[in-house]
């Protein structure tokens, strides 16, 4: 039996309607390196109720990191980030979703997450959200539920964009500085 | 040395003679420039293409306008006298001239065997910075995004007596190496007497 330590499952980011943007999957590594892909729908349904905890904890919270939203089972947390324009930030992280590398690695998996461990990736995301922002052909508004009329995705479609956020969720470790 | 006077003279005014602004702004405010135009104007009988060939040549025009006007700022400012030759030129406007406004110095290269074209090519565009073209198709093969600057050089040089043809050959944004522009001098304009009245 390998030694486990965290990896992201999901990334989702959800604008300031709750209308989803954009969601990531990542893949757990089985037993035997295979790897198990994850299930789309029942990650949007976690990543939808989690905005129930976004909503309870707005007027307590003040700063912009939520950190740990719900520890759903002994796998599965959700961690949270709001920014200031209402756009959430949500890392979904599988406890036991990596084989160790190294045995110094595996301590880490058996001690757990901090607080903290999470900041890197949310610093990331929040870094590739402004960039895109920053493209003059990238509209909000068009991502918006309420000001869009007629089939339109509502996705972002950006590759950029949606490269960082793959990057970032693969590359994260629990303990890593900078992604 | 020509090019390394003109790069002195470039650095000079830079450092002294500017305002500076700060670039998110100028890159912003150009990208909601050609946004709108993408936006506006449409292919004839479409509700949502856009006519890329119109959105190049409404900003060559717009640049054009530029051009004209900053020519005497540019003059002013760097005090350089007339240049001999194109090849002086060239060296002008990469090393003191872009300098002056963006603060970056595009490499002259690419001298065709007549000496009357060259390329500039940019390592580095302000203008585009974070942006990526709308994924629509066309975009990729048909819009010049700063396309702006092609107008610049063109109407500068006409104040200067040089008419000019400038295009885009290469730009990054479309997934090419570089961005490279390509300036062909048709004629030196000679001032011509208006026709006579009899």
């Amino acid at each position: 039996m390998e030694a486990r330590i965290p990896s992201i499952a999901c990334i989702g980011v959800i604008g300031r309607h709750n209308n989803p943007l954009h969601i990531s999957l990542f893949p757990a590594i089985g037993p035997n390196s295979t790897q198990e892909p994850r299930d789309k729908l029942a990650f949007t349904f976690m990543l939808n109720s989690s905005l129930d905890i976004f909503e309870a904890r707005m007027p307590s919270k003040t700063s912009q990191d939520f950190g740990l939203l719900h520890a759903l089972d002994e796998r599965i947390a959700l961690y949270g980030w709001l920014t200031n324009t209402g756009v959430k930030l949500v890392i979904v992280v599988d406890m036991e979703g990596r084989i160790a590398p190294t045995p110094e690695a595996a301590k880490i998996g058996v001690l757990g997450l901090r607080g903290g461990d999470l900041l890197p990736a949310f610093n990331a995301l929040q870094t590739a959200y402004v960039r895109l922002l920053q493209n003059p052909f990238y509209v909000p508004d068009d991502h918006d539920p309420k000001l869009v009329r007629g089939h339109r995705a509502l996705e972002i479609q950006s590759p950029k964009f949606i490269r960082e956020v793959e990057r970032t969720g693969q590359a994260w470790y629990p303990g890593i500085v900078t992604i | 040395m020509a090019s390394s006077k003109a790069a002195r003279i470039g650095e000079d005014v830079w450092k002294s003679r500017t305002e500076k602004i700060n670039t998110e702004i100028v890159t912003l405010t150009y990208g909601t420039i050609v946004s709108s135009l993408c936006r506006d104007l449409l292919l004839p009988n479409t509700t949502s293409s856009t006519d890329y060939a119109a959105v190049n040549a409404e900003l060559d025009r717009m640049g054009y306008n530029i051009g004209l006007r900053l020519v005497e700022d540019f003059l002013a400012k760097s005090n350089t006298g007339a240049c001999q030759n194109l090849r002086e030129t060239a060296e002008v406007i990469s090393k003191t001239g872009f300098k002056i406004f963006l603060n970056i110095t595009p490499i002259v290269s690419g001298w065709s065997s007549d000496g009357k074209s060259f390329g500039l090519v940019f390592e580095e565009n302000p203008l585009a910075d974070f942006v990526e073209l709308p994924d629509d198709g066309r975009s990729q093969e048909e819009l010049w995004y700063s396309n702006i600057l092609c107008g610049v050089l063109r109407g500068a040089l006409e104040m200067v007596q040089m008419q000019v043809d400038v295009r885009f050959v290469s730009d990054v944004l479309r997934g090419n190496d570089t961005t490279e522009m390509r300036v062909t001098l048709l004629k030196y304009i000679e001032d011509e007497m208006p026709p006579d009245d009899e």
